[in-house]
């Protein structure tokens, strides 16, 4: 893989020049943690780099909780999206499938994914949730983004993935090509240790094909006592880097509204003779897992789960769960 | 579909014709404002301007593309504002979605068709494609089950099919009047009275879910095959494009690999009768 770096400092010069004529986002942290900003020169400094995880997953970026889909749109500003960590970014794959698919591209979806550009960053250190890697999903990325950033010792390292990243580095004159194998060294134990990091707090958690097993062969009395603290709410969907599920609302002048919707809140699949095969909650909250290990792997190549653990973050009622799979396994 | 196209924005077309079919089920004829053509099975999802949209498989032709006949019931909230539509009204039209009958397959065979209620309206477009084809088949059955006589759709559709070669239609009801002089019984009991060559032969089942149910099981009780039974699901299509997961089957968007699909297909997917 290809490294290019540069100074700290000049990068955030580069950072000033870019918000002029880009829209940037990256990740500012306070006493709650870390989430995406729209970035302005005096942010620029505040960033962090390489801290798992952002709040918000990278889905709200190119699909918004709600949208008119049918009125015309002006193209946007070219957009920087930096930080994303590599759960979110292998989480794109299966959006880039459904709403790319061939038959019926997304034109919304399409803009924003072609304007955007994707630097990751690598995850040193974990999040007590986070089980990317027991899904075979690393801690930093090697394809799929745009550039990967690690930030170490007053420096900016970018790994270079696409060609459309390497376009943009060639854009900088002051980020050169980084041959020094000792710096490269360290980003590689860096990532080693969040890899051991990783390995030790999910022991004993399943991988992704035996947790699709596991969730096809459990029966309704194991869903019904992990969804008796369900209060449909829904938080897990809204939060999951790879839920998409939406609604279409009409609006006079046979304009739509598309708006994220979940399989969690009653309803959803009722149709108007009123047979609803998701009436009961427990059938609900099975659906989801069903649907992330079990039917999405036979219709899609990318994963349904990138082990971000936020769904376990925003459960109100503190279902975890990997403490499911860790029973059954 | 082109990549130019917004996939979302339905099409206008002009209501020309309300048709009283029973008391709860009308057709509507539409012009098309654009060229609109589809395969007979497929679906469209039609609104009511600034009301809502809901999944229809059109009940005319596949042959006749400057208007599209479809057939509602009024069942729920988007369904009762249809009911209420004028002609010279103008209605959304988003498809056609998903795949439709293949007709093709069927060349050579009998055609074995069960419906009841308003499952007629998709069965009736296939009617049209098969006359359009019935050199290629051996034979076409029809048997179709009502609530009531008053509940029968498409009234002269039943005389027209059994003067036409090969074609035989047989209509019973659940419950009957003084004047009914067909078969009473639920739909299946219909099945008992055809004669088909079973091994050559194809069924094609549409109606709403607990006589998709019940003669899906007598059909296969008559030695039909899994893979021989096209079943015509109905599951909560919304945006036809397999994306939105309303329609989820398991692993199937309804409406992107369906609606139309083999018993075989299905049959190990998770409540596909409710």
């Amino acid at each position: 893989m290809q490294y290019r770096s540069i100074k700290k400092e000049d990068w955030d010069r580069v950072l000033e020049r870019m918000i002029s004529s880009h829209t940037v986002y990256a990740n500012i942290g306070d006493e709650f943690g870390l989430d995406y900003e729209l970035i302005r020169p005096a942010d620029i400094s505040r960033i962090i780099y390489n801290k798992p995880k952002p709040a918000t997953s990278l889905k709200s970026f190119f699909l918004p909780v709600k949208e008119n889909v049918t009125s015309e749109r002006n193209s946007e500003k070219p957009r920087i999206i930096i930080g994303t960590p590599n759960c979110d970014v292998e989480g794109l794959s299966l959006l880039d499938e459904i709403y790319l698919d061939k038959d019926f591209d997304d034109p919304f979806y399409r803009m924003r994914r072609e304007s955007t550009l994707l630097i990751s960053s690598d995850c040193f250190g974990i999040q007590e949730h986070c089980h990317c890697l027991s899904y075979s999903i690393k801690p930093y990325s090697i394809s799929k983004a745009d550039l990967a950033v690690i930030s170490m010792n007053g420096t900016i390292i970018f790994r270079v993935i696409s060609e459309k990243g390497k376009e943009f580095l060639d854009t900088i004159p002051e980020a050169v090509q980084l041959n020094d194998n000792s710096i490269i060294s360290s980003v590689e134990n860096e990532q080693k240790t969040t890899e051991s990091l990783l390995a030790e707090a999910n022991k004993g958690l399943p991988d992704y094909k035996t947790t699709g097993k596991i969730v096809a062969e459990a029966g309704k009395e194991i869903w019904k006592k992990y969804s008796s603290r369900c209060v449909s709410c829904g938080a897990c969907a809204a939060i999951c880097p790879t839920c998409t599920c939406f609604l279409l609302i009409d609006k006079p002048g046979f304009e739509k509204v598309k708006q994220l919707d979940a399989c969690q809140y009653p309803g959803f699949e009722r149709v108007a003779g009123g047979e609803d095969s998701l009436f009961e909650i427990h059938n609900r909250f099975r659906n989801r897992y069903m649907c992330k290990y079990v039917w999405k792997p036979e219709k899609f190549s990318s994963l349904a789960c990138t082990g971000c653990g936020r769904c376990i973050e925003a459960c109100i009622g503190k279902i975890n769960k990997n403490e499911l799979f860790r029973e059954l396994a | 579909m082109g990549n130019n196209k917004n996939i979302y924005k339905p099409l206008r077309a002009k209501l020309i014709e309300v048709i009283e079919e029973s008391p709860l089920i009308k057709t509507f004829v539409l012009v098309p404002e654009e060229e609109f053509s589809f395969r007979t099975g497929q679906f469209i999802e039609l609104s009511v301007d600034g009301v809502g949209e809901a999944p229809f498989t059109p009940s005319s032709s596949p042959q006749i593309s400057d208007k599209l006949e479809v057939t509602v019931m009024k069942t729920g909230y988007v369904t009762e504002y249809m009911h209420n539509l004028k002609p010279g009204a103008y209605m959304g039209i988003r498809g056609p979605y998903g795949r439709g009958y293949p007709v093709d397959r069927f060349f050579g065979k009998e055609v074995l068709i069960l419906g009841g209620g308003c499952g007629l309206a998709p069965i009736r477009s296939l009617l049209y494609a098969l006359e359009h084809v019935k050199d290629n088949l051996k034979k076409v059955i029809l048997c179709y089950g009502s609530k009531t006589p008053a509940d029968c759709i498409y009234k002269p559709l039943f005389n027209r099919l059994n003067k036409i070669e090969k074609f035989e239609a047989y209509r019973t009801v659940d419950k009957a009047d003084e004047e009914w002089d067909e078969n009473v019984g639920v739909a299946p009991s219909l099945l008992d009275k055809v004669k088909v060559d079973i091994k050559n032969s194809i069924a094609v089942v549409c109606g709403p879910p607990v006589m998709m149910k019940y003669g899906t099981i007598k059909i296969l009780e008559m030695g039909y095959k899994d893979e021989q039974i096209y079943l015509s699901m109905e599951k909560n299509m919304s945006c036809g494009l397999g994306k939105c997961g309303h329609c989820m089957m398991g692993e199937f968007f309804v409406c992107k690999d369906g609606p139309v699909f083999t018993y075989d297909e299905i049959k190990d997917q998770p409540n596909i009768w409710d």
